[in-house]
């Protein structure tokens, strides 16, 4: 027994050092500079005590950049669940290429962020991209859109962008859930008589939902961190209508020149999400437990 | 064996003492001009300049605009920064608030004696009794359009703001925008804000001892007038930056642009055809007399505490600014940078490039430009540390945002702006 | 298995929903890349090219650094992908099968680990690297991307354990076998698809990450493909024929990888262990 624990730590040991030198420090280190009043990196500050997080509480843009996280992770969250599923269920049936398909659904995840966005900026600009004379063609609309220009449609574009990344890789996910749920069910399902729409509700969603839950805790705390695609198309604009807490953390920090009110910006973001894992992660082990 | 053993040791010798005592400085260059022709271009120069000094080894690494203002504060503290980095005023401030930069006053009384600066680009780093980088290369902001273009619809090239804007109304027929201006929160929307701003009478955002003036009827009356061009462009111009608004010109799909220059694309993309080419100063408010702009005089700053390597950096400025390399230099962008120095202005090396011979008459139009080009924050001496966080955060082009996204009066944005201001400056 | 008429139309229906949404884009960006530059900004768009060039390729090789970047991209994900594996795979067997104090909490932390907005760490990481000198090297984004995929891996790598059926691991036990040759010799084999996948995860992970790169990097010949791409999209002009053709060459070796080892990732998530 006192062998097998040690051999467990050993185990254990190597993952939970590098984790705990490239984030616990960084964390500490994090919430000593939130006391403190640096503004570039390389100053020296004075210990300022909880100012910082007075003036980060008081301040609405903090709060407004709080909702947009929320509104961010939830739509994200929606968005790619429903594509998502859709994309499991078809992939899981069969049809000449489905193997392929399968395959290569994935290419959305595996180009890089900046090239994504690149992509994208180009599509929808309204100088030699496809998107508005395809819209106008078919007769959607009559003048070029900006799909940047106001805060609701950047939102909305900048959520499309990032689904249109990461539910290929989601999708793959629910496959697997999907496929471990036995055929025989289904057959048995069918004989009974039931229709499609019955198995589904009755057999496919109550069997994937513990997967379904896993995912989207997972893709909450994935998506809440996504900065780059944000940054690199609106910078958190227009008038400020995508600066969720990322942006709004990276803006302080290196644009504003207030480096203390950033890491308190920080630290403040990492205990609501701390919280929510923390809750989700309860909720998903009792889940586990009593399937 | 032995006896090449023995030789190479014979040979090693040799060349110890000869190497410990000519070890050659080793520098590092930054510079945010990072498509591939203009690194390319900077490669020859440094090519040529290192074979003339062996006893320095200059080298150089292109960096983002994104990325810079985030790396550059850190990479210096780190100790791993460049001793030299080409850069625009507003980076000025932050580095020197971390200490990273000495005065270069008598270098660039130097330099002057030899090439005589334009004086408005020396201005731009001159405060708190010091001259805090070398200026190297000139950008002013122009208008663009095609010649063609405003004959076909009878107009002439405007003077004021009530022509420009009559203009701008004449030429939005057809699928095309009357003019293309850009309202993103980003540098390009603060410059050519700020263009129109100058033309309108308001050009200092700070009063004398340092606080802000920023909200004033002349900004409010530039602001709102900007705000009706802006309804005249094309809609994604809410998230353009300085490539998008060329696009929209070089593709015939906006009449008229604010901007650097357009040389380069308009002679791949565009047709090429430089008569057809037309660039004039920004129009003026209807009761000013004088065209004015924004102008970037960019700047080296020296980095580096060592001696050696900051002898060496000026060594390497001081080739740089010699008119046989310095057109060639100004050249890696045809028709974007312009010459700082008299002798520069007049060079063979500048004018020689068979872009520059074929774009004569718009060169010659953006310098003359480009001669009452000013800065935000860099104007009459009132230059304070804040300006750094107030260009780098784009509070005028949020300024703007707030009226034209956000749906409020020009008054009540300005006011709101001033506040930003002062909020960011804390 | 017959399918009725209507739920053959919504299968074809969805599929080609999904083929567009996705094939579109690409089938854009990569004919864009050879299409002339007045093609490419004309007012009415083209979807079949009516004009040939290589000229932006032409640029893009001569002008900058991209096969170098492309091999940096390559070592550090690939050094990354061996890395996360060989911590990844002993942490989440013992976290599967060995009893040790703590075991609970600490999987639940390793959880946590993924609530850490990784925007967080960039500035104190900063300050580390450079006081142990991994400031500009490739070291540092190993150690960067092997600790983002860590928690991940571990979680996917022990339901991956979990599928194993109990019987074979018990006969071993018997048969008296240490945990170190039962990981070895039975486990490892048997979910050597899970563990491809999570290999590509990690791999692809490391390819694509951009923030960390950008910052810690400071010298051109060091940087990678994302961080070499921001770098041609120039500050005062856009050159889209040149951005183009640095998509599609910045996503033809994942493909190329992904044309080898693709299905592995897609039977390894889905089957698992099962076999």
């Amino acid at each position: 027994m006192q062998k097998s624990r040690s051999l467990a730590f050993a185990f254990v040991a190597p993952a939970l050092l590098v984790l705990a030198a490239i984030l616990g420090w960084p964390l500490v280190s994090a919430v000593l500079l939130s006391l403190q009043d640096v503004r570039t990196i390389g100053s020296q500050g004075q210990w300022v005590g909880f100012t910082n997080y007075s003036t980060v509480i008081s301040n609405p843009m903090f709060w407004t950049s709080v909702g947009m996280s929320i509104v961010w992770v939830v739509a994200n969250a929606a968005l790619q669940t429903v594509l998502a599923l859709m994309a499991a269920l078809t992939l899981n049936q069969n049809f000449p290429g489905v193997k392929i398909a399968r395959t290569w659904i994935i290419l959305t995840w595996i180009v890089p962020t900046v090239v994504v966005v690149i992509i994208w900026r180009w599509l929808f600009s309204t100088s030699g991209g496809m998107i508005n004379p395809l819209m106008m063609q078919t007769g959607i609309v009559s003048r070029p859109v900006g799909f940047f220009s106001t805060p609701w449609t950047a939102m909305a574009t900048l959520i499309f962008i990032n689904s249109w990344r990461w539910f290929p890789f989601i999708a793959l996910m629910m496959l697997a859930g999907l496929t471990r749920i036995p055929a025989d069910l289904y057959e048995a399902a069918r004989i009974d008589g039931a229709n499609g729409w019955k198995r589904f509700t009755r057999i496919t969603w109550p069997l994937l939902a513990p997967t379904l839950g896993v995912l989207t805790v997972v893709g909450t705390l994935l998506s809440f961190n996504v900065f780059d695609i944000i940054w690199l198309l609106t910078a958190g604009g227009p008038a400020g209508g995508t600066r969720t807490l990322p942006v709004m953390i990276y803006e302080t920090a290196f644009k504003g020149y207030k480096l203390s009110e950033a890491a308190t910006i920080s630290v403040l973001a990492t205990m609501l999400l701390m919280a929510f894992a923390l809750v989700a992660t309860r909720w998903l082990a009792k889940e586990g437990d009593s399937r | 064996m032995k006896k090449r053993i023995l030789g190479l040791l014979a040979g090693a010798s040799m060349l110890m003492p000869l190497s410990a005592f000519a070890a050659p400085v080793e520098i590092t260059l930054w510079h945010m001009e990072q498509p591939p022709h203009r690194v390319a271009r900077i490669q020859e120069i440094i090519d040529a300049f290192n074979t003339a000094h062996p006893d320095i080894v200059v080298k150089q690494e292109p960096q983002n605009w994104g990325e810079v203002y985030a790396k550059a504060p850190a990479a210096l503290s780190a100790g791993a920064g460049p001793d030299m980095l080409f850069a625009i005023p507003d980076f000025t401030p932050i580095l020197k608030n971390i200490g990273a930069l000495t005065s270069v006053a008598d270098f660039v009384a130097e330099l002057d004696k030899k090439h005589d600066f334009v004086d408005s680009t020396v201005q731009s780093y001159s405060y708190d009794g010091g001259v805090w980088a070398v200026p190297l290369y000139n950008m002013a902001m122009s208008l663009w359009y095609r010649k063609s273009v405003l004959d076909g619809a009878g107009l002439k090239v405007p003077e004021t703001w009530a022509d420009w804007k009559a203009a701008a109304e004449k030429l939005s027929v057809d699928g095309t925008y009357g003019i293309g201006v850009p309202a993103n929160k980003q540098l390009y929307t603060d410059q050519t804000i700020y263009s129109v701003m100058v033309n309108g009478g308001a050009t200092e955002i700070y009063n004398e001892d340092g606080t802000l003036r920023f909200n004033n009827p002349q900004t409010v009356a530039a602001l709102d007038y900007y705000a009706q061009l802006q309804k005249l462009s094309p809609p994604d111009s809410t998230s353009w930056t300085w490539g998008e608004a060329e696009a929209c010109f070089v593709s015939k799909s906006c009449g008229m642009i604010m901007q650097f220059s357009v040389i380069s694309s308009y002679d791949t993309q565009g047709g090429g055809d430089p008569a057809d080419l037309g660039v004039a100063p920004i129009p003026h408010a209807d009761g000013e007399k004088d065209h004015n702009t924004i102008a970037y005089a960019n700047a080296v700053m020296l980095l580096s505490k060592d001696e050696a390597k900051r002898k060496a950096s000026e060594e390497f400025i001081r080739y740089l600014l010699e008119p046989e390399t310095y057109g060639k230099f100004l050249n890696m962008e045809p028709g974007l940078f312009m010459p700082v120095t008299a002798d520069g202005a007049k060079a063979e090396s500048f004018w020689g490039d068979p872009m520059a011979t074929k774009y004569k008459a718009q060169i010659e139009q953006i310098i003359a430009n480009s001669q009452n080009g000013r800065l935000f924050g860099f104007t009459s001496g009132r230059t304070f540390p804040s300006i750094a966080a107030i260009s780098a955060q784009n509070v005028i082009a949020e300024t703007l945002q707030s009226i034209v996204v956000g749906g409020k009066s020009a008054a009540d944005a300005v006011a709101g702006g001033q506040d930003r201001m002062v909020e960011v400056s804390k | 298995m017959k399918r009725s008429l209507p739920a053959t139309l919504l299968l074809g229906l969805s599929g080609l929903f999904l083929l567009l949404l996705i094939g579109m884009p690409f089938w854009w960006v990569v004919t864009g890349s050879f299409k002339l530059p007045q093609e490419i900004i004309a007012r009415v768009p083209t979807m079949v090219p009516h004009s040939f060039t290589l000229q932006h390729f032409a640029k893009l090789l001569s002008g900058s650094d991209y096969p170098v970047y492309m091999i940096n991209s390559l070592l550090v994900a690939g050094i990354s992908t061996a890395i996360t594996l060989v911590l990844s795979v002993p942490a989440a067997y013992a976290f599967f099968r060995l009893a040790f104090p703590g075991r609970e909490a600490l999987y639940r932390i390793i959880l946590l680990a993924y609530a850490f907005p990784s925007i967080v760490v960039l500035i104190p990481l900063f300050g580390m690297f450079a006081r142990i000198g991994l400031i500009d090297t490739l070291a540092a984004l190993v150690i960067i991307n092997v600790t983002f995929a860590l928690p991940f891996s571990i979680w996917m790598l022990r339901s991956f354990f979990a599928s194993v059926p109990k019987e074979i691991e018990e006969a071993a036990l018997m048969d008296g076998a240490p945990p170190t040759v039962i990981l070895r010799r039975i486990m490892i084999p048997l979910i050597a698809p899970g563990i491809a996948s999570v290999g590509i995860f990690a791999f692809i992970s490391a390819w694509t990450e951009y923030v960390f790169a950008s910052v810690l990097i400071l010298s051109d010949a060091k940087r990678t493909v994302p961080v070499g791409f921001s770098g041609i999209i120039g500050q005062y002009q856009i050159d889209w024929g040149l951005l183009l053709s640095g998509a599609s060459l910045a996503v033809l070796p994942v493909v190329i990888l992904f044309a080898l080892v693709g299905r592995w990732f897609v039977s390894g998530l889905t089957e698992g262990a099962v076999k």
